[in-house]
C-alpha cells in the first residue's frame, strides 16, 4: 500500500443480517440471510404475500448515547445516525481530526415517512363528502400533526443529522435517491480524500425501503423483480489517507484505489438483493463496507438509476 | 486547472421566467410574492408565496409529469433555455448534468379512500391500470431532461436543501476546472408551495404571517421581518471550459471561479450562533478563487428574512470581510422572488450575472430600517450600478449546509 492510498478506517453498518458491522458480517460470512415477511397492513391487497426484510430490533438510543435528537428522526435519519456512528466512534473521527477538515458525503432514498407520521394529518382535514380539504388542512390538520414532521421528509436531514452528531463541519454533499447517486456520494469521498480536499471522509447511505407505501410505490413503478424484497438499512464507510492511518496504528480495513461510477444500459443488479433485499441508496456502501472486510477484489452495482459503481479494494498489509 | 466559463443562463422565477425578464424583474424591483393561488389557503396563517405565473410549452412527458409536480415544469424550462443560449443540443459521455431539488410532493388525496387514509385502498388504486405514481422521485425531472436533451455521462440530483442549487454549480465548477467533464448543466428548481409544504414551514415557525405586507413580506435584514415567504422557480448555467468556450466562439456571460462549503453541525433549524459554518463557507470560495476579500465587489445574500439567519449572515459577512465591509455593496433578492428552496442557490447565481453583464446590483425592496446586528451596505430603493471584478453568493441550508460561489466578470 501506498501512504497516499485512501484507506477505510472505520466500518458502521444497520442491516436485517444484524445491526451493527460486526453482527452483519458474521452472519453474512455464514451465509445468512435477511428475515422476510409480509406486511399486515397490505393483507387483503395484490401485496398480500409480497415480503420486506425485516431489520432486527435494537436500542437506538443506546447506540447513540442518548435520546436528545431521536424525535428529528425518520427511521433512515436513525440507521444512518447509528451506522456513522460506529464507523465514526471505530476510527476515532472526532478526536483525531480537525471538524472542519472532515467532510460528509451521503446518500438518502426515497421520502418515506411512516404512514403514521401523516395519519393524524390526513384523518383531520378530510371534509364531509370524504375529500382532503386544504381548508380543514389550515383549520384543524396541521394542528394535529407532528410539528417536527418536516424533519422526518426533508432528504437532507438524514445526513444533517449525522454531521451534528458526529461534529463534522467539512465540505458536503448529499444526494438522491437511488443507488447510483450513493455511489456518486462515495466517488466524490473517496476523491476528496485522495485529493487532500479533506483529511477524512464520512461516506455512506441510508434508506428505509421496507414501508408499506414505499412497497406499494416500487411495486407501482416496476422496480423489484419476482421474488425480490425491498429493505431498509444504512451503511457508512471512515475514509482517510494510508499515511495518517499507518502513522497512527490504526486498523485498516483495506485499502481502496479505484472508485468509478459509469452509465450502463443493463438492468439493475444487486448482488446483495438475495441475500439482505433491496436496500437501493444504501445498497453501494453495504456492498463497499463488506467488500472492505472480506477478501479484496472487484465490486460492482448498477442501480435502477442505470448507473454503475465500479471499486477496486486492496488489502492493506 | 482550466478556466471555467458560463456560457449559458435559465430561469423560471416569481418575477420572471425568461432570462431578460428576470433580469428586468429584478432590476425594476418588481415583487412576485402575492397571495397563494395553488391552493385554498383561507385558513392558513401563512397566505403568501413567491408564484410563477407563467406557463410553459412543454414535451408531452414533462407536461404530464408537471400536472403532479409543477417543479418539473421550471427545471426543464429553465434546463432549455440554457442549453439554447449555450449552443448546445444534445448532452453526451463528456457531460455532467447536476441538479438541485428538495422535497417529494405528496398528493394528499391519494392518501384517502372512502373518507380515511387506508394503506390498503392505496395500494388497490395504486396498482391499478393507469393509476398515477404514488410517488414521483427526486430525480424524475433529471430523467425527462435526459430523455429530452440525451444522456450524459453523469447526472446527479442533489438534495442538500436550500443550499442544493448552489452546490450543485460548485460541484460542476469543480468537475470542469479539473477536467473531469467537458460540459456541465447544474442548478436547481423547487416548488415548495403546495399544502404539504406551506403547512410544514408553518409549523416550524420559517415563514412570515404578516399576511398584510403583501409583496413586501419577505424583509431580509429589516428591523421588522418575521419570516421567509416561500418561493418557486428553476435556474440552470452552463459550464464549460474557457479556453473551449473562446475556441468556439460563444458568448461567454462571466466566469466561474470559486467555490466553499461547510457544515454548521449545530442545529437543524436554526444556523450557529456564531456564524462559523458561513465563515468557513465564505473563506474557502474566496481561496478557492485566489483572491482576498477586499476584491470583492459585490455580494448577494442568502437573506431569507428570518431573525436568526439575517443577524448570524450579516455579523459572517463582516467578520470575513473585516474592514471592507462597509465599501461592499449586499443584495437581497429574496426580498422580491421569495425564498426558492433547493433553486434559490442558481437562482442567485442568475442575479450575480445581472451585476456582472448587466451592470445592475437588484435592491432589497423592502428594507426599510436595517435591524441592529443587520448592518451592512444593503442596495436600497433602486437597483445601483455595478462595475466590479468579483461577485460572491451565498446559499445556507436548512439543517446547516452551506455553500458560497464566486463569479468574475469575463473582460475578453
Amino acid at each position: 500500500m501506498d501512504s497516499n492510498d485512501v484507506v477505510v478506517t472505520g466500518i458502521g453498518m444497520v442491516t436485517p443480517l444484524g445491526t451493527d458491522a460486526p453482527s452483519t458480517l458474521a452472519a453474512w460470512r455464514a451465509g445468512g440471510t435477511a428475515r422476510r415477511q409480509a406486511l399486515p397492513e397490505l393483507a387483503g391487497t395484490a401485496l398480500e404475500r409480497a415480503e420486506v426484510a425485516l431489520l432486527p430490533s435494537f436500542d437506538a438510543a443506546a447506540r447513540l448515547g442518548g435520546r436528545r435528537m431521536l424525535k428529528y428522526m425518520s427511521e433512515a435519519a436513525l440507521l444512518g445516525c447509528v451506522a456513522a456512528h460506529e464507523a465514526c466512534s471505530e476510527a476515532c473521527v472526532s478526536r483525531r481530526f480537525t471538524p472542519e477538515r472532515v467532510g460528509l458525503y451521503a446518500a438518502t432514498g426515497l421520502a418515506a415517512a411512516g404512514v403514521q407520521d401523516v395519519v393524524p394529518l390526513v384523518h383531520e382535514s378530510i371534509d364531509e363528502a370524504g375529500r382532503f380539504s386544504c381548508k380543514l388542512l389550515g383549520e384543524r390538520g396541521l394542528a394535529a400533526t407532528n410539528p417536527l414532521l418536516s424533519f422526518k421528509i426533508l432528504a437532507n436531514m438524514p445526513p444533517c443529522l449525522v454531521s451534528i452528531i458526529e461534529c463534522i463541519k467539512g465540505p458536503n454533499l448529499i444526494f438522491t435517491p437511488w443507488e447510483g447517486q450513493a455511489g456518486a456520494a462515495l466517488l466524490e469521498a473517496w476523491r476528496a480524500v485522495a485529493g487532500g480536499e479533506v483529511d477524512c471522509a464520512v461516506a455512506g447511505a441510508a434508506d428505509s425501503a421496507s414501508h408499506a407505501a414505499t412497497l406499494i410505490y416500487l411495486r407501482q413503478a416496476g422496480l423489484l423483480r419476482d421474488g425480490e424484497c425491498p429493505a431498509s438499512g444504512a451503511a457508512y464507510l471512515v475514509m482517510e489517507r494510508g499515511e495518517s492511518a499507518l502513522r497512527e496504528g490504526r486498523h485498516i480495513y483495506a485499502a481502496i484505489s479505484s472508485i468509478e461510477l459509469i452509465n450502463s444500459d443493463f438492468p439493475a443488479c444487486d448482488p446483495l438483493a438475495e441475500r439482505i433485499g433491496r436496500a437501493f441508496a444504501a445498497a453501494p456502501a453495504l456492498l463497499l463496507a463488506l467488500a472492505c472486510c472480506e477478501p479484496p477484489g472487484d465490486v460492482s452495482i448498477t442501480g435502477v438509476d442505470s448507473q454503475e459503481l465500479r471499486a477496486s479494494v486492496e488489502c492493506v498489509r | 486547472m482550466r478556466r471555467v466559463a458560463i456560457t449559458g443562463f435559465g430561469v423560471v422565477s416569481p418575477v420572471g421566467s425568461s432570462r431578460e425578464a428576470f433580469w428586468a424583474g429584478l432590476k425594476a424591483g418588481r415583487s412576485g410574492v402575492s397571495r397563494i393561488t395553488r391552493f385554498d389557503c383561507s385558513t392558513f396563517a401563512v397566505q403568501l408565496a413567491g408564484e410563477v405565473k407563467d406557463c410553459f410549452s412543454l414535451p408531452e412527458p414533462v407536461a404530464r409529469a408537471a400536472v403532479h409536480d409543477p417543479k418539473i415544469a421550471y427545471g426543464f424550462a429553465a434546463c432549455a433555455e440554457a442549453l439554447a443560449q449555450a449552443g448546445i443540443a444534445r448532452l453526451d459521455d463528456h457531460s455532467l448534468l447536476h441538479l438541485g431539488v428538495s422535497l417529494e410532493i405528496f398528493d394528499m388525496q391519494r392518501a384517502i379512500c372512502d373518507g380515511r387514509p387506508d394503506i390498503r385502498k392505496i395500494a388497490e388504486r395504486s396498482l391499478g391500470h393507469d393509476a398515477p405514481p404514488l410517488q414521483i422521485p427526486l430525480d424524475t425531472g433529471a430523467r425527462l431532461i435526459t430523455e429530452q436533451f440525451g444522456r450524459p455521462g453523469r447526472s446527479l440530483t442533489n438534495c442538500s436543501a436550500c443550499a442544493a442549487g448552489a452546490q450543485a454549480i460548485g460541484h460542476a465548477f469543480r468537475s470542469i476546472r479539473a477536467g473531469r467533464c467537458a460540459l456541465a448543466v447544474c442548478g436547481g428548481f423547487d416548488s415548495m408551495i403546495n399544502p404539504l409544504g406551506v403547512g410544514g414551514f408553518q409549523m416550524l415557525g420559517a415563514l412570515t404571517t404578516d399576511n398584510a405586507r403583501g409583496p413586501a413580506a419577505c424583509r431580509p435584514f429589516d428591523a421588522a421581518r418575521s419570516g421567509t415567504v416561500l418561493g418557486e422557480g428553476a435556474a440552470v448555467l452552463v459550464l464549460e471550459p474557457l479556453d473551449v468556450a473562446r475556441a468556439e466562439g460563444k458568448a461567454i456571460l462571466a466566469e466561474m471561479c470559486g467555490y466553499g462549503s461547510s457544515m454548521d453541525a449545530c442545529s437543524l433549524s436554526a444556523p450557529d450562533p456564531d456564524g462559523d459554518g458561513a465563515v468557513r463557507s465564505m473563506r474557502a470560495a474566496l481561496a478557492d478563487a485566489g483572491i482576498e476579500p477586499q476584491q470583492i465587489g459585490h455580494i448577494n445574500t442568502h437573506g431569507t428574512g428570518t431573525r436568526l439567519n439575517d443577524e448570524v449572515e450579516a455579523r459572517s459577512i463582516r467578520n470575513v470581510f473585516a474592514e471592507c465591509w462597509q465599501r461592499i455593496p449586499v443584495s437581497s433578492t429574496k426580498s422580491t422572488t421569495g425564498h426558492l428552496i433547493a433553486a434559490a442557490g442558481a437562482v442567485e447565481a442568475g442575479a450575480c450575472l445581472l451585476a456582472l453583464l448587466g451592470g445592475w446590483m437588484p435592491a432589497n425592496r423592502s428594507l426599510d430600517k436595517i435591524d441592529r446586528g443587520c448592518e451592512l451596505n444593503h442596495v436600497v430603493g433602486e437597483a445601483a450600478r455595478f462595475d466590479g471584478e468579483y461577485v460572491l453568493s451565498n446559499s445556507f441550508g436548512f439543517g446547516g449546509q452551506n455553500a458560497t460561489l464566486v463569479f468574475r466578470r469575463y473582460n475578453g
